[in-house]
């Protein structure tokens, strides 16, 4: 840079010799510009394409699984439901023949007299309450395995209580023919 | 050092991008006569050159988002002034770049430099240049421009933007040596 170039660099500032019109141009260039935004710029989120697309996903997501939950449940525990009923008709079918092929046993028995018979029977009634109340609890489906497990111990002590009647029957049938022989 | 001079007015700049027009009106303010200067040597016409300043901030204002410190603000503005009048001295269809006169060669010797003279003689020396010769040299003495950015500018290649310079600068000092 030589001399020449170097000075004018220099007094660069005493290049600037106009003054503006200030106000003048002002007004002009404010009726230019856009008009101002809140102070607050708000950054319209709900409007970005990736929002909407977010959106949607949320959407679909929530519904899809809010469908899934109560189909899922609705299968479950129909299928619940429907099994324990299949293994008490088993249960039922089961003992039911083998509790009312004893009770004719009971009845039929000539060595009991009729109140006796009653007294036995209403152990039986008893019973069958308890099993009516088991029926309605695996209704509820609270826990299903358990309230059939129940059930068959229900039916297990009817059985047993009848064979044990049944067995004093007949031990004291023996006996009294023991006593006939010796006679 | 340099990033700070990068963000001279910046809280002013940040409020005017939000439309705060007392922030617009200050950084108005502070450039204004800088501006009008740009543009008066550029364009002569007081008219010419307040269309241009007008537009230039209404433009700068408009997108000041587009601003992102890579300058300061100052070099922004000044270069969509310098953009803008180079464009209406195009419609005015005024030269802007040097007159190629391949017939006259310059010596590459020493110049003459005149001793330290008024500056006023070299304003009122450069307002006799060309137009095309007085753009070039606005551009590289005045406003500071190197090769490079007047090549940009002018739509020339840096090696004329040099060349033209050069001449520009002889022929300069010849006139200011008359005057």
């Amino acid at each position: 840079m030589d001399n020449f170039e170097k000075y004018i660099k220099e007094n660069k500032a005493l290049f600037d010799v106009h003054k503006a019109d200030k106000n003048k141009l002002w007004a002009n260039i404010e009726s230019g510009l856009n008009k101002p935004e809140s102070k607050t710029k708000t950054i319209k989120l709900w409007h970005t394409p990736l929002f909407k697309v977010a959106a949607t996903i949320v959407i679909a997501l929530g519904l899809f699984s809010l469908i899934n939950v109560l189909v899922v449940n609705n299968i479950n525990t129909n299928s619940l439901n429907s099994l324990a009923e299949q293994e008490l008709n088993d249960i039922d079918s089961h003992y039911k023949g083998l509790v009312a092929y004893q009770v004719k046993l009971v009845n039929k028995s000539t060595q009991l007299s009729s109140e006796e018979k009653k007294e036995f029977l209403s152990f039986m009634v008893e019973l069958d309450l308890e099993y009516e109340l088991l029926k309605v609890e695996l209704q509820k489906n609270v826990d299903s395995e358990r309230v059939l497990e129940a059930i068959v111990i229900n039916y297990k002590k009817r059985i047993e209580l009848i064979e044990n009647l049944l067995q004093q029957l007949n031990s004291s049938k023996k006996l009294d023919n023991d006593d006939v022989y010796t006679l | 050092m340099e990033t700070n001079i990068l963000y001279t007015h910046k809280s002013l700049v940040e409020e005017s991008k939000l439309g705060d027009r007392n922030a617009q009106y200050k950084l108005y303010e502070l450039y204004v006569d800088a501006m009008y200067n740009v543009s008066m040597r550029m364009m002569h016409v007081k008219e010419d050159a307040e269309d241009v300043v007008q537009d230039s901030f209404i433009e700068a204002f408009n997108n000041l988002s587009s601003f992102r410190y890579e300058s300061t603000f100052g070099s922004w503005l000044k270069r969509i002034v310098i953009n803008k009048s180079i464009n209406q001295l195009k419609k005015k269809k005024i030269p802007i770049v040097p007159i190629e006169n391949q017939m006259y060669h310059i010596k590459e010797d020493t110049e003459d430099i005149p001793p330290e003279v008024d500056i006023r003689k070299i304003i009122s020396g450069i307002r006799l240049l060309p137009s095309g010769y007085q753009q070039i040299i606005n551009l590289y003495l005045v406003e500071g421009y190197d090769h490079i950015e007047i090549s940009e500018i002018l739509g020339i290649t840096s090696s004329t933007s040099k060349s033209q310079y050069h001449r520009a600068k002889k022929k300069l000092v010849e006139i200011v040596k008359t005057l």
